[in-house]
């Protein structure tokens, strides 16, 4: 178990060195000049020689894999360096902007599970009830809205409309109410159907004609075997949730200013701030792999048998 | 004249898409020991699942009444609670009737907990020592995945006669069994038949076994009982080709008393 | 044997579906090829005389910031929605199964490096590399769909991958070996046409994601850009003024909405005809 978290937590590391290195280099050959760009928003008129010079002091200049290494060297350290648009530490800003970003997403995430759970549950015991079509219709048509919609159309309804929200969301609950529920929709619907899927099959499985079979009253089969089998793929499929969250949530808090981490590196996009932009990535893939791997551990807890099967 | 325990009429059914059983008459009285023999394919597992109502068997026509009310005018709840404590079913692969992932003893706890008694870990031993088990405590604690096919069985049955049922349904339960473990586990049922009083309705695709145990013979062939007598009757004088067709194939063994353990389908224990 | 009614129903019943869907992805698919006829005005012009102008005869959706005719923007944007997923996916699908069929057919070390790259694409989530990879390309739609393709062609090399593994142990396949045949040969002719159909279902399947992501993509600034009409650019622009003229975000949220729905229907239905395939 353990041995296996470690060789797990080991290739996270290497997938993430690989991963910097593409963003590296992407970065390296990308069109625009960020040092033209630091200049002009500063309304300075560019020259040849001014130009020539802040490359050269962002350090532009010196060769690739001498500035991936130092890069990489100080991001081992912590150091993100400091952003091209106002020299502020970008550790700094990552971590102002995680903060924010991890509320939004974490209650978005309980939001979706709260209501998929009992949804999932219903539709796969009722399967093919009035209960379960009404579910699948909606989960479904759910499921293919994309989060920007529904942010602009709760917005437009709930604020515009009937005036009952906020349009910026301020950090009370109310404010986050919104963004929360654009995320949670699309998430929630998918979880439904997930859910349902797994635990049909579950209830498939050869044990619970077993467990009937020995007239084990309904409730203990449901709670207590196929919903308890089930957990593992349960915290799996929300750990994998959390990198739609992640995507979604740079469009969530660009639609409400929330001052997450998707809307810092929306802005540093338009400003080409490289290094948020890399430290966005970076910290964006070790969280979502991290997560994955304790779910890994979870589901591996929960049954020992894919430890068994997995070697 | 002992009481009518199961009453099968005139029964026919289907199974997804397929008729498999047509017209089978059969009852079973408390205490008796009722074999059916068939190849497989015969509609004899499909028998017992349509009497224990699961899998999705349908009904198509005759009766099954079960401690004398029709199984088809039963709620679930009535059929759940029949289930288990009256009807005992020990299934075709028994190591499949328990959550592979949870320890026994929660799983037992919930099945004497759904028929309104107390887990008594005392009395659980007991059980388990009467199929062979030892180290009762040890083996409660321990999920059904760590256990071999052959030792998951044998605490299916036990869990079976923790139940005390009036009637056990058993589906082809030496099949996956080596030759001992078959042989001792025949004898564990024959031993729950005369102290209990369980009436025991088998189906098996061994002649042999049945022969060793059975009041009754039941012979299926394409879904029908072409033959159903005592057992001496069938074994000696019987009726259909078919019948004197399956008494030549069991090999010739010594006596009757052995015959159970030459039931192994050739899997090892595992 | 005689085949339960209500099973063929059932199956009849999935026909039905997969029927109604495709004759709605069919409309869908028409609308954006006739686009250019179908428009009432033109979709590029504006008209500071008629800015955000309510729905009415002459422009039956209204009309945006600029003037331009709501209506003719949404036709064209399904044009180009449409016309960028279903190129996504194609040159997804055909890189993907061709690095798959190689993988699975030759094995050794190319395959273990093409697919240690596919399982690191997998490890990340997708949208994030999307909008980094297509924010420092600088947006445009070469960009987005680099983007978005990135992560895309892993899942029919791992299907195609797996089919190729399982066909290449087949008697048949050793005889045409046998018989002089060469690899890309065999691949070609006797792997491909056998997992064209699960491929085919995953490209189906993906054509609602991807309209999503480019959508998206192109609602941050990051994909099509105006004047192009697209429908996520389109929602973004107009999105400032929706107190005043909500029709500009609405109409294009319908048709995106529309559109979505209509082909995750005809994936889902597909998937679920072929599942209960698989079990009869």
């Amino acid at each position: 178990m353990l041995r296996r978290a470690v060789k797990r937590a080991a290739e996270l590391i290497i997938i993430l060195i690989i991963l910097s290195f593409l963003v590296f280099a992407l970065m390296y050959a990308a069109p625009g000049d960020p040092a033209e760009k630091r200049l002009t928003s500063q309304g300075i008129v560019v020259t040849k020689e001014i130009l020539q010079a802040e490359r050269e002091r962002l350090g532009l200049l010196r060769p690739f894999f001498v500035r991936y290494g130092e890069w990489l060297g100080s991001i081992a350290r912590g150091d993100f360096g400091v952003s091209f648009k106002d020299d502020m530490p970008v550790a700094g800003k990552l971590a102002a902007g995680l903060k924010n970003t991890l509320i939004l997403s974490s209650l978005s995430l309980l939001i979706s599970l709260a209501a998929a759970l009992p949804l999932g549950i219903v539709s796969a015991v009722r399967q093919d009830g009035p209960a379960d079509h009404l579910i699948r219709v909606v989960s479904f048509v759910g499921n293919s809205l994309p989060n920007f919609l529904i942010s602009v159309l709760l917005m437009y309804f709930f604020c515009i409309r009937l005036k009952l929200l906020p349009v910026i969301a301020s950090g009370n609950l109310r404010g986050l109410l919104l963004p929360a529920l654009s995320l949670a929709i699309p998430l929630a619907s998918r979880f439904v159907r997930q859910i349902r899927s797994e635990l049909i099959g579950e209830l498939q499985e050869e044990y619970v004609t077993g467990l009937r079979a020995r007239g084990v009253r309904e409730r203990y089969v449901i709670w207590k075997n196929v919903l308890y089998n089930s957990l593992g793929h349960i915290v799996t499929m929300a750990a994998l949730a959390v990198g739609t969250l992640m995507g979604g949530s740079v469009v969530i808090e660009t639609v409400f200013r929330w001052p997450g981490i998707g809307k810092l590196v929306m802005d540093s996009i338009n400003a080409r701030d490289y290094p948020v932009i890399m430290g966005f990535v970076l910290i964006m893939g070790t969280i979502y792999m991290g997560v994955n791997l304790l779910a890994d551990v979870i589901a591996g807890i929960l049954d020992p048998r894919i430890l068994n099967t997995q070697k | 004249m002992a009481k009518e325990l199961l009453s099968i009429e005139h029964l026919s059914a289907s199974y997804g898409e397929k008729d498999v059983l047509t017209d089978i008459s059969l009852s079973v009285k408390a205490g008796q020991i009722i074999c059916i023999v068939g190849e497989s394919g015969s509609g004899k597992s499909t028998l017992l699942k349509a009497v224990h109502g699961m899998d999705r068997v349908r009904v198509t026509g005759g009766s099954i009444r079960a401690f004398g009310s029709p199984v088809s005018a039963m709620t679930d709840e009535q059929r759940r609670s029949l289930l288990g404590g009256e009807i005992g079913l020990i299934p075709q692969n028994p190591a499949g009737s328990f959550n592979p992932i949870r320890p026994f003893e929660a799983q037992l706890r919930e099945t004497m907990q759904s028929h309104g008694r107390q887990f008594d870990p005392a009395e659980t031993a007991r059980a388990f020592e009467a199929v062979g088990l030892a180290d009762a405590r040890g083996l409660l604690r321990l999920r059904p995945y760590e256990l071999s096919g052959g030792m998951n069985q044998r605490v299916a049955i036990a869990a079976a006669m923790l139940l005390k049922p009036r009637l056990l349904l058993c589906d082809e339960v030496t099949s996956a069994l080596d030759v001992t473990t078959a042989g001792k586990v025949i004898r564990e049922l024959e031993q729950m038949n005369r102290e209990l009083g369980t009436a025991i309705l088998m189906v098996t695709h061994h002649l042999g076994i049945a022969r060793r145990m059975a009041e009754k013979i039941g012979i299926m062939k394409d879904g029908r009982m072409i033959e159903l007598e005592d057992a001496d009757w069938i074994l000696n004088a019987p009726v259909q080709e078919y019948t004197r067709q399956l008494l030549r194939d069991v090999p010739k063994l010594a006596g009757r008393e052995r015959s159970g353990e030459e039931s192994a389908g050739g899997l090892d224990d595992r | 044997m005689k085949i339960k009614r209500s099973v063929s129903d059932q199956r009849k019943k999935q026909r039905y579906r997969i029927i109604a869907a495709s004759a709605a992805a069919v409309i869908l698919i028409a609308v954006a090829l006739l686009a250019p006829m179908l428009s009432p005005n033109d979709p590029y012009r504006t008209n500071s005389a008629i800015i955000r102008h309510a729905p009415c005869a002459a422009y039956p959706f209204g009309t945006d910031n600029l003037g331009r005719c709501v209506l003719s923007r949404v036709l064209m944007g399904a044009r180009t929605t449409i016309a960028v997923t279903f190129f996504l996916v194609a040159v997804s699908f055909v890189i993907g199964t061709a690095i798959g069929l190689l993988c699975g057919y030759y094995g050794g070390r190319i395959d273990d490096l093409l697919m240690r790259v596919a399982d690191i694409m997998l490890a990340f989530p997708q949208m994030v590399i999307a909008i980094a990879v297509a924010g420092i390309l600088g947006g445009g739609i070469a960009g987005a769909m680099t983007a978005l393709g990135i992560t895309m062609w892993t899942g029919f090399a791992r299907l195609s991958r797996s089919h190729a593994r399982t066909l290449r142990g087949m008697p048949y396949i050793q005889a045409a070996l046998l018989s002089g045949k060469s690899g890309p040969y065999i691949m070609l002719h006797h792997i491909l046409p056998n997992v064209l159909e699960p491929l085919l279902t995953n490209a189906l399947t993906q054509i609602g994601t991807t309209m999503i992501g480019i959508s998206g993509l192109s609602f941050l600034g990051l994909g099509i850009v105006p004047p192009q009409a697209e429908w996520g650019s389109m929602i973004s622009e107009s999105r400032a003024y929706i107190q005043i003229a909500p029709w500009a975000v609405l109409f294009p949220a319908l048709a995106t909405i529309l559109t979505i729905l209509v082909f995750n229907y005809l994936g889902d239905a597909v998937m679920e005809y072929r599942m209960a395939e698989r079990h009869t």
